[in-house]
Protein backbone atom coordinates (compact mmCIF):
# COMPACT_ATOMS: atom_id res chain seq x y z
CA UNK A 1 0.00 0.00 0.00
CA UNK A 2 1.37 3.38 -1.01
CA UNK A 3 1.69 5.92 1.82
CA UNK A 4 2.93 9.47 2.05
CA UNK A 5 5.89 10.59 4.14
CA UNK A 6 3.52 12.31 6.55
CA UNK A 7 1.45 9.15 6.94
CA UNK A 8 4.58 7.14 7.64
CA UNK A 9 5.76 9.61 10.26
CA UNK A 10 2.33 9.66 11.90
CA UNK A 11 2.35 5.87 12.03
CA UNK A 12 5.79 5.90 13.63
CA UNK A 13 4.84 8.49 16.24
CA UNK A 14 1.71 6.55 17.17
CA UNK A 15 3.78 3.39 17.63
CA UNK A 16 6.35 5.25 19.72
CA UNK A 17 3.57 6.57 21.94
CA UNK A 18 2.11 3.08 22.33
CA UNK A 19 5.41 1.42 23.20
CA UNK A 20 6.56 4.27 25.46
CA UNK A 21 3.07 4.34 27.01
CA UNK A 22 2.72 8.07 26.54
CA UNK A 23 0.32 10.45 24.84
CA UNK A 24 0.76 10.85 21.06
CA UNK A 25 0.52 14.61 21.31
CA UNK A 26 3.46 14.72 23.70
CA UNK A 27 5.90 12.95 21.35
CA UNK A 28 8.30 15.44 19.76
CA UNK A 29 11.00 14.97 17.16
CA UNK A 30 13.93 15.95 19.34
CA UNK A 31 13.00 13.58 22.16
CA UNK A 32 15.50 10.85 22.85
CA UNK A 33 14.06 7.35 22.65
CA UNK A 34 16.03 6.09 25.63
CA UNK A 35 16.45 8.99 28.02
CA UNK A 36 13.25 10.95 27.35
CA UNK A 37 10.82 8.21 26.39
CA UNK A 38 12.21 5.41 28.55
CA UNK A 39 12.53 3.06 25.64
CA UNK A 40 15.24 0.43 26.12
CA UNK A 41 17.01 -1.38 23.27
CA UNK A 42 14.28 -3.98 23.13
CA UNK A 43 11.62 -1.29 22.99
CA UNK A 44 13.41 0.34 20.06
CA UNK A 45 13.56 -3.02 18.33
CA UNK A 46 9.87 -3.63 19.01
CA UNK A 47 9.14 -0.24 17.47
CA UNK A 48 11.12 -0.87 14.32
CA UNK A 49 9.84 -4.41 14.01
CA UNK A 50 6.25 -3.15 14.08
CA UNK A 51 7.01 -0.31 11.67
CA UNK A 52 8.75 -2.62 9.24
CA UNK A 53 5.72 -4.93 9.23
CA UNK A 54 3.25 -2.08 8.86
CA UNK A 55 5.15 -0.50 5.97
CA UNK A 56 6.43 -3.74 4.40
CA UNK A 57 10.07 -2.72 4.63
CA UNK A 58 13.19 -4.48 5.78
CA UNK A 59 15.24 -2.60 8.37
CA UNK A 60 18.87 -3.16 9.27
CA UNK A 61 18.84 -4.13 12.92
CA UNK A 62 22.40 -3.07 13.67
CA UNK A 63 21.92 0.39 12.18
CA UNK A 64 18.67 0.66 14.10
CA UNK A 65 20.58 0.36 17.38
CA UNK A 66 22.25 3.73 16.63
CA UNK A 67 18.99 5.64 16.60
CA UNK A 68 18.77 8.20 19.39
CA UNK A 69 15.81 10.49 18.77
CA UNK A 70 12.32 10.32 17.32
CA UNK A 71 13.58 12.31 14.30
CA UNK A 72 16.46 9.82 13.86
CA UNK A 73 13.93 6.99 13.77
CA UNK A 74 11.70 8.85 11.29
CA UNK A 75 14.66 9.56 8.97
CA UNK A 76 15.85 5.95 9.20
CA UNK A 77 12.41 4.56 8.39
CA UNK A 78 11.92 7.06 5.55
CA UNK A 79 15.31 6.28 3.99
CA UNK A 80 14.67 2.53 4.17
CA UNK A 81 11.16 2.95 2.77
CA UNK A 82 12.28 5.02 -0.22
CA UNK A 83 15.12 2.61 -0.97
CA UNK A 84 12.71 -0.31 -1.06
CA UNK A 85 9.60 1.24 -2.65
CA UNK A 86 9.50 2.78 -6.08
CA UNK A 87 6.99 5.43 -5.12
CA UNK A 88 8.73 8.76 -5.42
CA UNK A 89 5.35 10.31 -6.20
CA UNK A 90 4.26 9.54 -2.62
CA UNK A 91 6.97 11.63 -0.94
CA UNK A 92 4.88 14.75 -0.55
CA UNK B 1 12.19 -32.42 10.56
CA UNK B 2 9.09 -30.21 10.69
CA UNK B 3 9.51 -28.15 13.82
CA UNK B 4 7.45 -25.63 15.72
CA UNK B 5 9.37 -23.25 17.95
CA UNK B 6 7.44 -21.40 20.64
CA UNK B 7 9.60 -18.50 21.77
CA UNK B 8 11.58 -18.36 18.56
CA UNK B 9 12.17 -14.61 18.73
CA UNK B 10 13.96 -14.83 22.07
CA UNK B 11 17.60 -15.40 22.95
CA UNK B 12 17.66 -19.18 22.94
CA UNK B 13 14.84 -19.28 20.40
CA UNK B 14 16.75 -17.44 17.68
CA UNK B 15 19.81 -19.62 18.22
CA UNK B 16 17.60 -22.71 18.10
CA UNK B 17 15.92 -21.53 14.89
CA UNK B 18 19.35 -20.98 13.30
CA UNK B 19 20.50 -24.44 14.38
CA UNK B 20 17.34 -26.06 12.99
CA UNK B 21 17.65 -24.20 9.68
CA UNK B 22 21.31 -25.21 9.44
CA UNK B 23 20.17 -28.83 9.75
CA UNK B 24 17.63 -28.36 6.94
CA UNK B 25 14.53 -28.38 9.13
CA UNK B 26 11.22 -26.87 8.11
CA UNK B 27 10.65 -24.30 10.84
CA UNK B 28 7.44 -22.65 12.01
CA UNK B 29 7.60 -20.08 14.79
CA UNK B 30 4.71 -18.77 16.86
CA UNK B 31 4.40 -15.05 17.27
CA UNK B 32 2.39 -12.86 19.58
CA UNK B 33 1.08 -9.42 18.67
CA UNK B 34 4.04 -7.66 20.31
CA UNK B 35 6.71 -10.12 19.18
CA UNK B 36 9.79 -8.54 17.64
CA UNK B 37 9.71 -10.31 14.28
CA UNK B 38 12.37 -8.20 12.60
CA UNK B 39 15.05 -10.83 13.10
CA UNK B 40 12.80 -13.80 12.35
CA UNK B 41 11.64 -12.26 9.08
CA UNK B 42 15.24 -12.30 7.90
CA UNK B 43 15.22 -16.07 8.29
CA UNK B 44 13.45 -18.75 6.25
CA UNK B 45 10.72 -19.51 8.77
CA UNK B 46 6.94 -19.51 8.77
CA UNK B 47 5.43 -17.15 11.33
CA UNK B 48 2.22 -18.36 12.96
CA UNK B 49 0.01 -16.12 15.07
CA UNK B 50 -0.44 -17.88 18.44
CA UNK B 51 0.37 -17.26 22.08
CA UNK B 52 0.52 -19.51 25.12
CA UNK B 53 -2.83 -18.02 26.17
CA UNK B 54 -4.55 -19.30 23.00
CA UNK B 55 -4.94 -23.11 23.20
CA UNK B 56 -6.81 -23.53 19.93
CA UNK B 57 -4.33 -21.42 17.96
CA UNK B 58 -1.51 -23.38 19.58
CA UNK B 59 -3.06 -26.64 18.46
CA UNK B 60 -3.38 -25.36 14.91
CA UNK B 61 0.23 -24.15 15.02
CA UNK B 62 1.25 -27.71 15.92
CA UNK B 63 -0.67 -29.33 13.07
CA UNK B 64 1.70 -31.28 10.86
CA UNK B 65 4.70 -30.65 13.10
CA UNK B 66 6.91 -33.56 14.20
CA UNK B 67 8.54 -31.73 17.05
CA UNK B 68 7.50 -28.83 19.26
CA UNK B 69 10.12 -26.81 21.10
CA UNK B 70 8.75 -24.78 24.00
CA UNK B 71 11.66 -22.37 24.39
CA UNK B 72 9.66 -19.39 25.50
CA UNK B 73 7.63 -20.20 28.57
CA UNK B 74 6.83 -17.48 31.07
CA UNK B 75 9.83 -15.54 32.33
CA UNK B 76 8.87 -13.23 35.19
CA UNK B 77 10.43 -9.80 34.68
CA UNK B 78 10.42 -9.16 38.43
CA UNK B 79 10.30 -11.45 41.47
CA UNK B 80 7.48 -9.50 43.06
CA UNK B 81 4.16 -11.29 42.58
CA UNK B 82 4.87 -14.96 43.26
CA UNK B 83 1.33 -16.31 42.92
CA UNK B 84 0.56 -14.44 39.70
CA UNK B 85 3.90 -15.44 38.15
CA UNK B 86 3.35 -19.10 38.98
CA UNK B 87 -0.23 -19.01 37.68
CA UNK B 88 0.81 -17.38 34.40
CA UNK B 89 3.68 -19.79 33.89
CA UNK B 90 1.66 -22.91 34.69
CA UNK B 91 -1.25 -21.83 32.48
CA UNK B 92 1.00 -21.30 29.47
CA UNK B 93 2.88 -24.58 29.78
CA UNK B 94 -0.36 -26.46 30.42
CA UNK B 95 -1.90 -24.96 27.26
CA UNK B 96 1.15 -25.93 25.20
CA UNK B 97 1.16 -29.49 26.56
CA UNK B 98 -2.58 -29.93 26.00
CA UNK B 99 -2.23 -28.63 22.46
CA UNK B 100 0.66 -31.02 21.80
CA UNK B 101 -1.37 -33.97 23.10
CA UNK B 102 -4.35 -32.95 20.97
CA UNK B 103 -2.23 -32.40 17.86
CA UNK B 104 -0.43 -35.72 18.36
CA UNK B 105 3.07 -34.27 18.05
CA UNK B 106 5.78 -36.88 18.07
CA UNK B 107 8.16 -35.11 20.43
CA UNK B 108 7.93 -32.17 22.82
CA UNK B 109 11.16 -30.46 23.93
CA UNK B 110 10.72 -28.20 26.93
CA UNK B 111 13.29 -25.65 28.08
CA UNK B 112 13.55 -25.27 31.84
CA UNK B 113 16.59 -24.15 33.82
CA UNK B 114 19.14 -25.43 36.30
CA UNK B 115 17.30 -23.07 38.65
CA UNK B 116 14.76 -25.84 39.11
CA UNK B 117 17.34 -28.26 40.58
CA UNK B 118 17.35 -29.27 44.22
CA UNK B 119 20.53 -29.04 46.27
CA UNK B 120 22.67 -32.07 45.42
CA UNK B 121 24.19 -34.39 48.02
CA UNK B 122 27.57 -33.11 49.18
CA UNK B 123 29.52 -35.89 47.48
CA UNK B 124 28.63 -34.99 43.88
CA UNK B 125 27.62 -32.21 41.51
CA UNK B 126 23.95 -31.48 40.96
CA UNK B 127 22.32 -33.13 37.96
CA UNK B 128 18.94 -34.03 36.48
CA UNK B 129 18.19 -36.43 39.33
CA UNK B 130 17.90 -33.55 41.77
CA UNK B 131 14.24 -32.57 41.73
CA UNK B 132 12.94 -30.57 44.69
CA UNK B 133 10.10 -32.56 46.29
CA UNK B 134 8.10 -29.37 46.92
CA UNK B 135 7.95 -25.96 45.32
CA UNK B 136 10.95 -23.76 46.28
CA UNK B 137 10.09 -21.01 48.72
CA UNK B 138 13.32 -19.00 48.53
CA UNK B 139 12.90 -17.63 45.01
CA UNK B 140 9.99 -16.68 42.74
CA UNK B 141 12.01 -17.55 39.66
CA UNK B 142 12.87 -21.00 40.98
CA UNK B 143 9.28 -21.56 42.07
CA UNK B 144 7.93 -20.67 38.61
CA UNK B 145 10.44 -22.97 36.92
CA UNK B 146 9.60 -25.82 39.31
CA UNK B 147 5.85 -25.43 38.82
CA UNK B 148 6.10 -25.29 35.03
CA UNK B 149 8.23 -28.44 34.97
CA UNK B 150 5.57 -30.28 36.92
CA UNK B 151 3.05 -29.47 34.16
CA UNK B 152 5.34 -31.13 31.64
CA UNK B 153 5.75 -34.12 33.97
CA UNK B 154 1.97 -34.39 34.21
CA UNK B 155 1.55 -34.30 30.43
CA UNK B 156 4.30 -36.91 30.07
CA UNK B 157 2.38 -39.18 32.42
CA UNK B 158 -0.63 -38.76 30.14
CA UNK B 159 1.29 -39.85 27.06
CA UNK B 160 3.19 -36.82 25.76
CA UNK B 161 6.69 -37.81 24.66
CA UNK B 162 8.37 -34.88 26.37
CA UNK B 163 11.96 -34.20 27.30
CA UNK B 164 13.00 -31.38 29.62
CA UNK B 165 16.31 -29.57 29.21
CA UNK B 166 17.84 -27.54 32.02
CA UNK B 167 20.40 -25.07 30.68
CA UNK B 168 22.80 -23.04 32.78
CA UNK B 169 23.03 -19.28 32.33
CA UNK B 170 23.32 -18.78 28.58
CA UNK B 171 25.86 -16.54 26.87
CA UNK B 172 26.12 -15.73 23.19
CA UNK B 173 24.59 -13.89 20.25
CA UNK B 174 21.01 -12.57 20.09
CA UNK B 175 20.76 -11.84 23.81
CA UNK B 176 18.77 -8.70 23.12
CA UNK B 177 17.23 -8.67 26.59
CA UNK B 178 20.69 -9.03 28.15
CA UNK B 179 19.96 -11.80 30.65
CA UNK B 180 22.87 -13.64 32.23
CA UNK B 181 25.12 -11.47 30.06
CA UNK B 182 24.25 -8.47 32.25
CA UNK B 183 27.28 -9.57 34.31
CA UNK B 184 29.40 -8.89 31.24
CA UNK B 185 27.72 -5.70 30.00
CA UNK B 186 27.36 -4.20 33.47
CA UNK B 187 30.98 -4.85 34.41
CA UNK B 188 32.52 -3.60 31.15
CA UNK B 189 30.40 -0.44 31.27
CA UNK B 190 31.06 0.04 34.99
CA UNK B 191 27.33 0.00 35.71
CA UNK B 192 27.22 -2.74 38.35
CA UNK B 193 26.56 -0.91 41.63
CA UNK B 194 27.13 -3.97 43.81
CA UNK B 195 27.62 -7.70 43.67
CA UNK B 196 26.97 -10.80 45.71
CA UNK B 197 29.17 -13.85 45.64
CA UNK B 198 28.00 -17.32 44.83
CA UNK B 199 28.32 -20.00 42.18
CA UNK B 200 27.00 -19.51 38.64
CA UNK B 201 27.02 -21.90 35.74
CA UNK B 202 27.63 -20.40 32.31
CA UNK B 203 27.07 -22.13 29.00
CA UNK B 204 27.34 -21.05 25.37
CA UNK B 205 23.86 -20.68 23.89
CA UNK B 206 25.03 -22.55 20.80
CA UNK B 207 25.69 -25.64 22.94
CA UNK B 208 22.18 -25.36 24.35
CA UNK B 209 20.63 -24.95 20.90
CA UNK B 210 22.47 -28.04 19.65
CA UNK B 211 21.31 -30.00 22.69
CA UNK B 212 17.72 -29.04 21.88
CA UNK B 213 17.98 -30.30 18.32
CA UNK B 214 19.54 -33.55 19.54
CA UNK B 215 16.75 -33.93 22.08
CA UNK B 216 14.19 -33.93 19.26
CA UNK B 217 15.12 -37.60 18.78
CA UNK B 218 14.27 -40.21 21.42
CA UNK B 219 16.57 -40.13 24.44
CA UNK B 220 17.19 -42.57 27.31
CA UNK B 221 16.32 -39.93 29.93
CA UNK B 222 13.46 -37.44 30.02
CA UNK B 223 15.44 -34.70 31.81
CA UNK B 224 18.92 -33.35 31.02
CA UNK B 225 21.09 -30.63 32.50
CA UNK B 226 22.86 -28.66 29.78
CA UNK B 227 25.39 -26.87 31.90
CA UNK B 228 28.76 -25.38 31.08
CA UNK B 229 31.27 -23.86 33.46
CA UNK B 230 30.93 -23.47 37.23
CA UNK B 231 32.50 -20.21 38.38
CA UNK B 232 32.36 -17.96 41.42
CA UNK B 233 30.80 -14.57 40.76
CA UNK B 234 33.82 -12.70 42.15
CA UNK B 235 36.19 -14.61 39.92
CA UNK B 236 33.96 -14.03 36.90
CA UNK B 237 33.77 -10.26 37.41
CA UNK B 238 37.54 -9.97 37.81
CA UNK B 239 38.05 -12.15 34.75
CA UNK B 240 35.74 -9.89 32.71
CA UNK B 241 37.63 -6.76 33.82
CA UNK B 242 40.95 -8.30 32.86
CA UNK B 243 39.71 -9.57 29.50
CA UNK B 244 37.46 -6.72 28.31
CA UNK B 245 38.05 -3.77 30.63
CA UNK B 246 35.58 -2.07 32.93
CA UNK B 247 35.54 -2.03 36.70
CA UNK B 248 34.74 -4.33 39.57
CA UNK B 249 31.60 -3.18 41.36
CA UNK B 250 32.69 -1.36 44.52
CA UNK B 251 30.28 -2.88 47.04
CA UNK B 252 30.01 -6.55 47.88
CA UNK B 253 26.75 -7.32 49.64
CA UNK B 254 25.83 -10.19 51.90
CA UNK B 255 23.15 -12.56 50.55
CA UNK B 256 20.45 -11.01 52.76
CA UNK B 257 21.41 -7.47 51.78
CA UNK B 258 21.58 -8.44 48.10
CA UNK B 259 18.08 -9.92 48.20
CA UNK B 260 16.72 -6.85 49.96
CA UNK B 261 18.45 -4.47 47.54
CA UNK B 262 17.24 -6.39 44.47
CA UNK B 263 13.69 -6.48 45.85
CA UNK B 264 13.71 -2.73 46.50
CA UNK B 265 15.05 -2.02 43.02
CA UNK B 266 12.35 -4.17 41.41
CA UNK B 267 9.53 -2.58 43.41
CA UNK B 268 10.80 0.85 42.36
CA UNK B 269 11.15 -0.20 38.70
CA UNK B 270 7.84 -2.01 38.33
CA UNK B 271 5.55 1.00 37.74
CA UNK B 272 7.56 2.03 34.67
CA UNK B 273 8.54 -1.56 33.72
CA UNK B 274 12.16 -0.45 33.60
CA UNK B 275 15.27 -2.57 34.04
CA UNK B 276 17.04 -3.00 37.32
CA UNK B 277 20.85 -3.23 37.60
CA UNK B 278 20.73 -6.74 39.07
CA UNK B 279 17.42 -8.65 39.08
CA UNK B 280 16.42 -10.68 42.13
CA UNK B 281 16.41 -13.75 39.89
CA UNK B 282 20.18 -13.42 39.27
CA UNK B 283 20.79 -12.88 42.98
CA UNK B 284 18.85 -16.06 43.76
CA UNK B 285 20.72 -17.99 41.09
CA UNK B 286 24.10 -16.94 42.49
CA UNK B 287 23.26 -17.51 46.15
CA UNK B 288 21.65 -20.92 45.56
CA UNK B 289 24.13 -21.80 42.84
CA UNK B 290 25.94 -25.10 42.94
CA UNK B 291 28.29 -27.01 40.61
CA UNK B 292 26.26 -28.81 37.94
CA UNK B 293 27.11 -31.86 35.86
CA UNK B 294 26.11 -32.36 32.23
CA UNK B 295 27.57 -35.84 31.90
CA UNK B 296 24.37 -37.52 30.61
CA UNK B 297 23.79 -34.74 28.07
CA UNK B 298 27.34 -35.16 26.77
CA UNK B 299 26.77 -38.87 26.28
CA UNK B 300 23.14 -38.97 25.11
CA UNK B 301 22.87 -35.64 23.28
CA UNK B 302 26.46 -35.37 22.08
CA UNK B 303 26.83 -31.94 23.65
CA UNK B 304 30.33 -30.49 23.48
CA UNK B 305 31.02 -27.67 25.90
CA UNK B 306 32.37 -24.50 24.33
CA UNK B 307 35.30 -23.13 26.37
CA UNK B 308 34.27 -20.33 28.73
CA UNK B 309 36.47 -17.66 27.13
CA UNK B 310 35.10 -18.52 23.70
CA UNK B 311 31.53 -18.22 25.02
CA UNK B 312 32.38 -14.88 26.67
CA UNK B 313 34.03 -13.64 23.47
CA UNK B 314 30.97 -14.55 21.39
CA UNK B 315 28.72 -12.72 23.82
CA UNK B 316 31.06 -9.71 23.99
CA UNK B 317 31.22 -9.53 20.21
CA UNK B 318 27.42 -9.48 20.02
CA UNK B 319 27.05 -6.80 22.68
CA UNK B 320 29.57 -4.59 20.89
CA UNK B 321 27.92 -5.17 17.52
CA UNK B 322 24.54 -4.19 18.93
CA UNK B 323 25.92 -1.25 20.95
CA UNK B 324 25.26 -2.65 24.40
CA UNK B 325 28.99 -2.23 24.95
CA UNK B 326 30.90 0.71 23.46
CA UNK B 327 33.78 0.11 21.10
CA UNK B 328 36.55 2.51 19.99
CA UNK B 329 34.85 2.75 16.59
CA UNK B 330 31.38 3.37 17.98
CA UNK B 331 31.47 4.98 21.42
CA UNK B 332 28.19 5.14 23.28
CA UNK B 333 26.43 8.41 23.87
CA UNK B 334 25.98 9.31 27.49
CA UNK B 335 22.78 10.90 28.68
Amino acid sequence: MMTTQQERRTKLVHLIATIAETDVASVRGEQRLREDLGMDSLGALELLSTVSEALSIDLDVEDAMDLRTVDDAARFVEKSYLEQHDDSVARA
Amino acid sequence: MRALVIGGSGFLGLNLVDELLARGADVRVTRRRQTVTLLLRKRKVELFDASLDEPEKLRRAMDGRDVVFLAGAHYPRYSIDRDASIATGVRGVRNACEAALAAGVRRFVYTSSIASLAQAPTDRRADERDVPPTIPTDSVYRAVKWAMEREVDDARARGLDAVTLLPGGCLGPWDLRVGTGSFLVGTVRGLMPWWVDGCVNLVDVGDVARAHVAAASPTPLDRYCVAGHDVRVGWLLRHIVLRYGGAMPKRRLSPDDARARADADEIAAAPTKSRVPIPRELVDMAIAGQPVSSAPARVDLGVETTPLDRALDRAHEFYVRFRFIPSPERPMETA
